[in-house]
C-alpha cells in the first residue's frame, strides 16, 4: 500500500503542467463511474477504494461533468459509494475512516456543484437512493457523532466537523439544503455541546463546532421548529456554555489583537502619520490597510448564544485573562488546517486552563469586555458591507444585552470595575488616546461610551439610519433599567448630551438629503425621548443634583437646535404628506424641552441685564437655573420609560438571512479537505495501528 | 481572697454540691447575681434532657464501656480512689476562686446530662487507649482507699465546669486524675468543651504521655461523630505542631492525630446504626422537607440533580469532566458522602487559600480586587456543595459565593480578602441533602415574586407562592424566544415596594397611563427629590481603588443583605442566609485565636459580673500555622478609614452619623463609645495589645469601638522599637467624644475600668489558665522571653486593695492620655502606611 501511495505523491506533484496519469484511485473512481456495479470484476472493490488516497479534485470534478442521463446510469453506484463510505466510517482502520469522510465531502460537493439548480430531493435520490437516504443519513449521523464523542483521532474529530461545515455550508441559502433535515432528525448537538465542555477537544475544535452550531440554528429558523434551537435555548450546563464562551472570546481576542498589532505598524510609518493628521475624510484608506477579516460567523454565534439562551449571559460576565497582550501568537483561526494537527496552538492552552495563570500583567477580561472591544473597532469604519454587517449584529448583540435583566444588573455592579480601552477612531478634532488611563468603572460606562463614540462619529452622507436607531435604543433601555432600579451611575451625562444634540443638529442640516432614504423623524423622536427620560424621571437615576442642572444648561446653551427642530418638524407636521404623522410626535414630545428654554432664557437675560454681563459664565447660567425650578411646570409624558423588545422575526430576518449567506459563502471557502495532508494523517495513524 | 479559703472543707463540698444557691451565701458579692443572662436558658433545658433519657446515670458510669469490650470498662470505683489519692496534693489555689464563681451557673446539673443525651445515642465507646492508664489506676487503687474523696466529690460535683477539668488536666500530674479527667469530658456539653479545643488539642501535642492519653478518646470519639469537629482538629494539631522541630514534628502524636483524622477513618461509628434507624434517613431528614420542597418546585429535579449531585461529590474533580452526554445516573447523590466526608471542605477551603496566594503575588489593589472576582466566579461553578463557613452558629450549605461583593482589604504585602458567602441553612450538613444549584440568570424570575407589595408574608405563604410560579424548566417555555419580565409587566409591582422613599412621582406616571389628562409637574420637585434621596441614603464613602473594602464595610449590613438576596437565584428561599468571612492567607492566626479566647472568657465573666462593659469577640478559623480564617465584624469601618473619608474630626463623624448632642441617638452612641473603649482599654492593658493605630480600630454603627488584629500581644511589640509604652491607646480625640475629661461620662469611663478590673481579678485563673496552656511548646512572638505569664498575673494586681485598684486605673488613664508615645505612633503609622 505504501508504493501506492508514494507513486501518487510523485505523480501528482507533477499533475499541475501535464494531464495527468491515471493513478489507481482514479482508475476506480472510472469504475464507479462506469455502468458496471465494481464489485463485479473485483470483488474487494471497496474495501481496496479506501485504502486508496482519495482524488478530490477528480471525484468532485467528475461529479461536476456528469449530464442527466449519464446521472440516471450511475445513479446505483454513486448510491452504492455512498453507503460504503458510510460503512467505513465504522472501520477500525482509521485511513479508510480518513478516506471515507473526504470521498463523502466531494460527493456532497460535487453532486451539488452539478445540480445549483436541481431541487433538494433529486440531490438526495442521486445520492443515496430516496428509499435508503433516511437510513443511510441516519447512519452517517450516529457514525460521525460517535468519532466526534469517542476517544478517537484529534485530527479525525477536525475532518468530521469539517465534513459537517462542508455538508451545511454546500448551498448558498442554508434553508434549501434539504439534507440538513436529516441533521435535524438526528442530531449532533450533543457531540457539539461535548466538544465544547470538553477543555482539550474545545481547543482544538472549539471553533468549527461553534460555527457549525451557528449555522446550524439557522437552517429553516422562521419556518419549522429547528431541534437545534430549542436544544440550545435550554442548555444550562455552566463548563459547556463557559466553554463556548471562550471559544468566542478567544476568536474575538484575537482578532483585536491582529487589528492592534497592524495598527502599531501603520503607526510607525510617515504615511501614516500623515493620514490621520488629513483627517477624517481620508480615514478610510489608511484603515483599508487596517482592516483584518471580520468574524461574522462567531458573532453569529455569540448573537445566538445571547439571544437564544439566557443562562449564557452568566458567561459574558465570567472573567477570563485578558489575552490580548500574550506575546504568543495565537492560531489564525479560520485557517485551523495549517496548524499541524494534533497540536494544540500554544495561546490555547493558556485560554484553556481552568485555574487562571499567574501572571501578574494580565488583565482579566471578560467576554464582554472584548466584544466591546471588538465592536469598538468594527464600528469604525461601516462604509464596506461586511464591516456593516458586522457592525449592525454587534449592535443587535447590545440590544440584546441590554434587555437582559441579570446583564443590566452586572453592567451596573458597582463592585465589577474594569478598564475597557475602546478603539476611537482618529479624527482631526480631537487628541488621540487621550484617555490612557481611563479609570475603572462599571461596564455600562463603556457601553455608552461606546454609543456616544458611535454617534459623535457617523454624521455621514452614508448616513447608516438603523445602526443609529439601534444605538439609541440600547441606550434608552439602560436608562430604562437605571430608572427602574434607581440605580445612580457616575457617568458623564454631558457627553452624551451633547453627541445627541449634536446628532439632531446633523438630522436638521441634512433634512434633505436624509429625509428621501429616511424617516428622520423616529430618530429624532428618540433622541428628543431620551432628553424627556433625563428632564422628567432624572431625580431616579441622576448622580448628583448638579448634574440635573447640567442638564438643563445644556439644554439652555444648545437651544437653538431645539428651536430649529421644532419649526422644522412643526413645519413638516401642518403641511399633509408621508411625514405628518411622524412630525407631529416630534411636536409634542419637545414640550418639556421648549418649556425649559422659554421659562429660563429670560430669566437669564435679565439676571444678565441686572447684572451687566454680556455673557454669563457657566456658573452664573447655573445659578439662575437653580433659583428658577420653583415657577417651571413640566408636561408628564406617558411611555417615556417603556420600549419595544427586540424580536428578530419578523424585522431583523432579512438581515439574518443574508448573513447567513455571506457566512455559508466564506466558510465554505475555507473548509478545505484538501489541504489536510496525508503524510500528517498518514504519520498520527501509524503510530497508532 | 485567694489566700483565705485554701481548702474546700467536706462539709462544705457537700454543701455546695447540695445547693448551689446557698453556698453563694458564703462567698463574696459576686455571687449575689445569680442569674446571670448567659446562664439564664440553660437550667430549664437540660435536667429536661437527662432525666427523660435511660442513660442519665451518675456522671462516671458514662464511661461505662460498649457491648463487647468489658475488660476496658473503667472502674468507676478505680477512679474514684484513685482521684482520692492524689486530692491531698493538689493545691487548691486556684480552686475556690471557680468553686465560688462556678457555683453561680446552674449549668452544672448537665454533669449528668453527657452529650449524647440529646441525640439520644448509647455512651460513647472508649477504645484501647484507655488501657494504658487504667492500669496505673489499678496499681494506685491500693494505697489510697484511707484518703478522703474530698477531691472526687468535687469532681462529681454540679459546680465541677469544663474551665476546672482543664485547669485539673494541665496541673494535675496524676494520671489517674487525667485519665478521669479526660472521661469526664464526655459529660460536658459539646459547646463547652469546644470552647477548650485549643487548650486540649495542645496538651495533647506537647504535654505528656498521660494528659495525651487521656485526652485522645475524646478526641476522636467527638471525630467519628462530626466533620466539622474531625477538622477543626486536624487543622489545630497542624498548627501547633508546626513549632515543634521538623523531626520530631514528624513522628509527633499531633501529627499521626492528624493524619489519622484526614485519613477518614474516623467514620461515625454510629452509622450503621443510624442507617437502621426508620427515622431519619441519611440523606433527606424530614425537617428540612420544606426546603427541599422548595427547591424542588422552583426547578425541575429531573433535569438538573445529575450534574449537581456529580459536582458535589467530586469537588476538587475539574469542572470539565462535569458533563457527560447522556444523563448520568442520579442515584450517585445517594451514597456520595461516605467515600468524601472530608474532601469537599477541604478541597473549598483550599481554594480559598489559593485564591489568597495568587493574589498576593498581584501589584495594585485593582488588579487584586480584579482577580478576586474572576477566581471567585469560578468557584461558584462548584457550588453548592457540602462546605460550610465553621464560623457560623447554625448548621448550612454554602450555595453561592456572590462575588462581585468580595472585597480586598487593606494589608501590605499580603492579601487578605473578605468574601460574602450565601448559604442555606439546614438542620445538620452532614445528613441534610446538599441544595440543588439554581443557574445565576434565574433571579429573574424570583425577583418578581421577592417584591410582592406584601413583604410581611410568612415563609409558608411565601413557598406557596413560589411554587405558583412558572416553572422555567419547562421546556417549550424556556425556549421561547421572547424573554421573560416583559418590562411593562413588572413594571407596576416594582413601584409600588421598591423602597420606602420612592418617589410620590413615579407611582404618578403609572396613573397616568390611565387617565386621558394631562398631568403636570413642578421641575423644582424634580430637583428636590433628587436631593432629598441623595440626601437620605445612608452616608456612604466614595469609591476609592486603593481602599476598596471601605465603601463594602460601610454598607449597612441589612442593606447588603437585602441587596444581595435581591440579585441572588437562591434569594427567594426561606433558609437563605449571608455570612462573611476574611480569608487570611500567610498570616498566623493562632494568636487571634488565643486573643479571641480571653476576648471571649473576659466577655463572659463581665456578663456574669455585671460589669457594663462591651467588647465583641470575633470568631478565629485557625487551618494552620499560616492560613485561616476570621469572622468579620459587621457594619464596621475602622477609624483610619472614618477619618479620611469623612475628614472630620471623630466627635464631629458621631454628629453626622448619629445627631447632634443630646440627642438619644448621639447619647446612646455615646454610651456605646464609652462601654466599649473601657472594655478594651482593659483588654490592651492585660493583653499588652500593641500595634494599636487607627487602623487596628474599627468603629462600629452603633458607636462602639472594636479592636482588631492582635498580631502584637503579652511580649511582642511590632519591630521593638519601644514606641506605645502606654498602658493603652487613648487619644484626645476619644476623650472629647466621651465628652471631655470634666464629663460625666468620662468618670463613668473611668468607674467601668475599676469594675471591670475587679471583676476580671476575681476569676484570673481562668483568663490564665486560657493563656498558660497554650504557651505549652509554642514558638509564638507573644509567648517570647519566660516572663509573660507571670507579667500576666502581675496585671491582674491581686495584692492591690480596690482603693488601690482605682488609683492605679486613674495613672494608668492619665499616662495614656498625656502619652506622647501613643501619639508618635499615631505619627509614624502616617509616615510608613498612610494610616490617618
Amino acid at each position: 500500500m505504501s508504493q501506492t501511495e508514494k507513486r501518487a505523491g510523485l505523480l501528482r506533484r507533477t499533475s499541475s503542467s501535464k494531464k495527468p496519469l491515471k493513478e489507481k484511485v482514479v482508475l476506480m473512481y472510472e469504475d464507479i463511474f462506469a455502468k458496471e456495479e465494481p464489485t463485479k470484476s473485483n470483488p474487494r472493490f471497496w474495501d481496496e477504494l479506501f485504502l486508496m488516497k482519495v482524488n478530490l479534485e477528480y471525484l468532485e470534478g467528475k461529479l461536476e461533468s456528469l449530464d442527466g442521463d449519464e446521472v440516471l446510469r450511475v445513479k446505483d453506484n454513486i448510491n452504492s459509494l455512498f453507503q460504503h463510505c458510510v460503512q467505513a466510517l465504522a472501520e477500525e482502520h482509521q485511513i479508510k475512516v480518513v478516506n471515507a469522510l473526504q470521498t463523502l465531502c466531494a460527493l456532497f460537493r460535487g453532486v451539488h456543484q452539478k445540480n445549483r439548480s436541481a431541487t433538494g430531493f433529486d440531490i438526495i435520490n442521486m445520492l443515496m437512493g430516496f428509499d435508503k437516504a433516511e437510513l443511510r443519513m441516519k447512519e452517517l449521523m450516529e457514525s460521525l457523532d460517535a468519532l466526534l464523542c469517542g476517544d478517537g483521532s484529534q485530527s479525525l474529530k477536525s475532518l468530521c466537523l469539517k465534513l459537517l461545515l462542508c455538508l451545511v455550508t454546500v448551498t448558498d441559502n442554508i434553508s434549501q439544503n434539504t439534507i440538513l433535515e436529516y441533521v435535524m432528525i438526528n442530531s449532533i448537538f450533543e457531540a457539539i455541546l461535548q466538544i465544547l465542555s470538553d477543555v482539550s477537544s474545545r481547543a482544538q475544535h472549539g471553533y468549527d463546532a461553534v460555527v457549525l452550531l451557528a449555522l446550524l440554528v439557522n437552517y429553516r429558523k422562521y419556518e419549522s421548529v429547528n431541534p437545534y434551537i430549542v436544544k440550545l435555548s435550554i442548555v444550562d450546563d455552566e463548563p459547556t456554555l463557559d466553554g463556548m464562551g471562550r471559544v468566542i472570546h478567544h476568536a474575538l481576542a484575537e482578532y483585536n489583537r491582529q487589528y492592534k498589532e497592524k495598527e502599531e505598524e501603520n503607526q510607525g510609518g510617515f504615511f501614516s502619520t500623515l493620514t490621520s493628521m488629513v483627517g477624517s475624510m481620508f480615514i478610510a484608506d489608511a484603515d483599508e490597510k487596517l482592516s483584518v477579516q471580520t468574524n461574522e460567523a462567531i458573532l453569529l454565534a455569540l448573537y445566538e448564544a445571547v439571544h437564544l439562551n439566557r443562562n449564557f449571559i452568566t458567561v459574558l460576565a465570567q472573567s477570563h485573562p485578558e489575552i490580548d497582550i500574550a506575546t504568543t501568537p495565537a492560531v489564525p483561526v479560520p485557517a485551523s488546517p495549517l496548524t499541524p494537527l494534533g497540536t494544540t496552538p500554544p495561546s490555547l492552552d493558556m485560554m484553556n486552563n481552568p485555574e487562571l495563570p499567574l501572571d501578574p500583567n494580565l488583565q482579566t477580561s471578560n467576554l464582554l469586555i472584548t466584544f466591546l472591544k471588538y465592536s469598538s473597532i468594527v464600528m469604525q469604519d461601516t462604509k464596506d458591507e461586511h464591516r456593516l454587517n458586522s457592525a449592525r449584529l454587534c449592535l443587535i448583540i447590545l440590544t440584546c444585552i441590554a434587555e437582559d435583566q441579570y446583564a443590566d444588573a452586572f453592567l451596573h455592579d458597582d463592585n465589577m470595575n474594569f478598564r475597557v480601552n475602546l478603539h476611537r477612531m482618529p479624527m482631526r478634532h480631537r487628541k488621540k488616546a487621550a484617555d490612557k488611563s481611563n479609570p475603572s468603572r462599571p461596564l455600562v460606562c463603556a457601553v455608552l461610551d461606546l454609543m456616544v463614540e458611535f454617534i459623535v462619529t457617523h454624521m455621514m452622507k452614508e448616513f447608516p439610519m438603523d445602526l443609529y436607531v439601534r444605538c439609541v435604543q440600547i441606550i434608552h433601555k439602560l436608562i430604562c433599567y437605571q430608572k427602574k432600579c434607581r440605580v445612580r451611575m457616575h457617568y458623564t451625562w454631558r457627553e452624551l448630551w451633547s453627541a445627541l444634540i449634536n446628532l439632531l443638529k446633523f438630522l436638521l442640516s441634512n433634512e434633505t438629503i436624509l429625509l428621501s432614504k429616511h424617516n428622520i423623524f423616529q430618530l429624532a423622536l428618540q433622541v428628543v425621548n431620551l432628553f424627556n427620560m433625563f428632564i422628567t424621571y432624572g431625580d431616579t437615576f441622576l448622580p448628583t443634583p448638579s448634574s440635573y442642572d447640567e442638564l438643563y444648561y445644556e439644554i439652555i446653551r444648545m437651544h437653538q437646535v431645539f428651536d430649529n427642530l421644532y419649526c422644522m418638524v412643526l413645519r413638516v407636521s401642518t403641511n399633509a404628506g408621508q411625514w405628518k404623522e411622524p412630525a407631529s410626535k416630534v411636536t409634542h414630545a419637545l414640550v418639556n424641552v421648549r418649556a425649559i428654554i422659554n421659562h429660563f432664557n429670560p430669566k437669564i437675560e435679565s439676571y444678565a441685564a441686572v447684572n451687566h454681563i454680556s455673557q454669563l459664565s457657566e456658573d452664573q447660567v447655573l445659578e439662575v437655573v437653580r433659583t428658577n425650578y420653583d415657577t417651571l411646570t413640566l408636561k408628564l409624558q406617558d411611555g417615556l420609560d417603556q420600549f419595544e423588545r427586540y424580536s428578530e422575526q419578523p424585522r431583523e430576518a432579512g438581515f439574518f438571512k443574508e448573513l447567513v449567506r455571506s457566512i455559508s459563502l466564506n466558510v465554505r471557502k475555507n473548509v478545505s479537505l484538501s489541504t489536510m495532508s496525508q503524510d500528517v494523517l498518514l504519520k498520527e495513524f501509524s503510530s497508532i495501528s | 481572697m485567694g489566700d483565705t479559703e485554701l481548702e474546700i472543707s467536706p462539709a462544705q463540698l457537700e454543701e455546695l454540691q447540695k445547693s448551689p444557691s446557698a453556698s453563694s451565701t458564703s462567698t463574696t458579692s459576686s455571687l449575689s447575681l445569680p442569674s446571670s443572662p448567659s446562664s439564664g436558658p440553660r437550667p430549664s433545658s437540660s435536667p429536661s434532657t437527662s432525666e427523660g433519657l435511660p442513660t442519665s446515670s451518675p456522671p462516671l458510669d458514662v464511661i461505662s464501656e460498649g457491648v463487647g469490650e468489658p475488660i476496658l470498662v473503667i472502674d468507676t470505683e478505680v477512679a474514684k480512689k484513685a482521684c482520692q489519692e492524689v486530692l491531698q496534693k493538689v493545691k487548691f489555689l486556684k480552686a475556690d476562686g471557680e468553686v465560688s464563681s462556678a457555683s453561680s451557673e446552674p449549668v452544672l446539673v448537665n454533669g449528668t446530662s453527657h452529650p449524647e443525651s440529646t441525640n439520644g445515642r448509647k455512651p460513647p465507646k472508649i477504645s484501647e487507649e484507655e488501657a494504658e492508664p487504667l492500669k496505673n489506676v489499678r496499681c494506685r487503687q491500693k494505697n489510697n482507699s484511707s484518703k478522703q474523696s474530698l477531691l472526687l466529690r468535687l469532681f462529681e460535683s454540679k459546680l465541677f465546669d469544663i474551665s476546672m477539668a482543664i485547669s485539673y488536666l494541665y496541673n494535675s500530674k496524676e494520671p489517674g486524675v487525667q485519665a478521669y479527667i479526660g472521661n469526664r469530658l464526655f459529660s460536658f456539653r459539646n459547646e463547652d468543651v469546644d470552647f477548650y479545643l485549643p487548650q486540649l488539642l495542645n496538651m495533647y501535642i506537647h504535654m505528656d504521655e498521660d494528659v495525651g492519653d487521656a485526652i485522645k478518646p475524646y478526641v476522636v470519639h467527638r471525630c467519628r461523630q462530626s466533620i466539622s469537629f474531625s477538622l477543626q482538629c486536624a487543622w489545630l494539631l497542624g498548627a501547633y505542631s508546626s513549632d515543634m522541630h521538623i523531626s520530631t514534628q514528624r513522628h509527633s502524636r499531633g501529627t499521626k492525630l492528624r493524619k489519622l483524622i484526614l485519613s477518614d477513618e474516623l467514620k461515625p461509628s454510629s452509622q450503621r446504626i443510624r442507617r437502621e434507624m426508620p427515622q431519619p434517613p441519611p440523606s433527606c431528614p424530614p425537617p428540612l422537607h420544606h426546603c427541599q420542597g422548595m427547591s424542588g418546585h422552583s426547578l425541575s429535579p429531573s433535569k438538573r440533580t445529575h450534574q449537581r449531585s456529580k459536582s458535589d461529590a467530586t469537588l476538587s474533580i475539574s469542572l470539565s469532566s462535569n458533563l457527560k452526554r447522556t444523563a448520568s445516573n442520579p442515584k450517585v447523590e445517594a451514597c456520595q458522602d461516605e467515600p468524601v466526608r472530608l474532601t469537599p471542605q477541604r478541597e473549598f477551603i483550599k481554594s480559598l487559600m489559593g485564591i489568597g496566594k495568587r493574589l498576593a503575588t498581584l501589584p495594585t489593589k485593582e488588579q487584586k480586587t480584579q482577580r478576586l472576582i474572576s477566581e471567585l466566579s469560578l468557584l461558584n461553578h462548584k457550588l453548592p456543595a457540602r462546605v460550610w463557613l465553621s464560623t457560623a452558629a447554625f448548621d448550612h450549605h454554602v450555595v453561592r459565593v456572590p462575588h462581585t461583593q468580595a472585597v480586598v482589604l487593606n494589608s501590605k504585602d499580603k492579601a487578605p480578602y473578605l468574601i460574602y458567602v450565601e448559604v442555606l441553612e439546614c438542620e445538620n450538613f452532614e445528613t441534610s441533602s446538599v441544595p440543588v444549584r439554581i443557574p445565576e440568570t434565574r433571579i429573574r424570575s424570583t425577583r418578581s415574586v421577592e417584591n410582592l407589595p406584601d413583604c410581611g408574608i410568612t415563609p409558608d405563604q411565601r413557598a406557596s407562592s413560589f411554587s405558583t410560579v412558572p416553572n422555567y424548566d419547562n421546556d417549550d417555555e424556556a425556549w421561547s424566544v421572547d424573554d421573560i419580565g416583559e418590562l411593562q409587566v413588572e413594571f407596576p409591582e416594582i413601584h409600588t415596594n421598591s423602597c420606602d422613599n420612592i418617589s410620590q412621582f413615579s407611582v404618578d406616571s403609572i396613573t397616568s397611563q390611565e387617565s386621558k389628562e394631562p398631568i403636570f409637574i413642578a421641575a423644582g420637585d424634580i430637583r428636590r427629590r433628587l436631593s432629598e434621596q441623595l440626601a437620605h441614603t445612608p452616608t456612604t464613602f466614595k469609591r476609592d481603588p486603593e481602599d476598596p473594602s471601605a465603601v463594602a464595610l460601610k454598607e449597612p449590613w441589612e442593606e447588603k443583605v437585602r441587596r444581595i438576596r435581591e440579585g441572588s437565584p437562591y434569594g427567594h428561599l426561606p433558609y437563605w442566609r449571608l455570612l462573611s468571612v476574611i480569608v487570611k492567607c500567610g498570616d498566623d492566626l493562632r494568636q487571634e485565636l488565643l486573643a479571641y479566647q480571653v476576648l471571649k472568657q473576659l466577655q463572659i465573666i463581665w456578663e456574669q459580673e455585671r460589669v457594663p462593659l462591651w467588647i465583641k469577640p470575633y470568631k478565629i478559623l485557625v487551618i494552620s500555622s499560616d492560613s485561616g480564617m476570621i469572622e468579620p465584624v459587621v457594619n464596621a469601618v475602622s477609624i483610619h478609614q472614618v477619618k479620611k473619608q469623612s475628614q472630620l474630626s471623630l466627635l464631629d463623624y458621631f454628629r453626622q452619623e448619629h445627631g447632634d448632642f443630646n440627642t438619644e441617638e448621639f447619647l446612646t452612641a455615646q454610651r456605646n463609645f464609652v462601654q466599649s473603649c473601657a472594655g478594651y482599654c482593659l483588654i490592651c492593658y492585660l493583653l499588652q495589645v500593641k500595634d494599636r493605630h487607627n487602623g487596628n480600630i474599627l468603629l462600629d454603627s452603633e458607636g462602639h469601638i472594636i479592636h482588631i488584629d492582635f498580631g502584637f500581644i503579652l511580649s511582642s511589640s511590632p519591630r521593638n522599637l519601644g514606641f506605645e509604652t502606654s498602658a493603652f491607646k487613648l487619644t484626645s480625640e476619644f476623650v472629647d467624644v466621651m465628652g471631655g475629661l470634666d464629663g460625666d461620662m468620662f468618670n463613668y469611663y473611668k468607674m467601668l475600668m475599676l469594675q471591670g478590673l475587679i471583676a476580671a481579678r476575681k476569676h484570673m485563673e481562668k483568663v490564665i489558665q486560657i493563656v498558660e496552656i497554650m504557651h505549652q511548646g509554642s514558638q509564638l512572638p507573644c509567648f517570647h522571653g519566660s516572663s509573660t505569664i507571670r507579667n500576666l498575673k502581675e496585671r491582674f494586681h491581686m495584692n492591690l486593695t480596690e482603693e488601690q485598684l482605682q488609683v492605679l486605673v486613674e495613672q494608668m488613664v492619665d499616662g495614656s492620655m498625656r502619652s506622647i508615645t501613643t501619639k508618635l505612633y499615631d505619627g509614624f503609622q502616617y509616615l510608613t502606611n498612610g494610616i490617618m
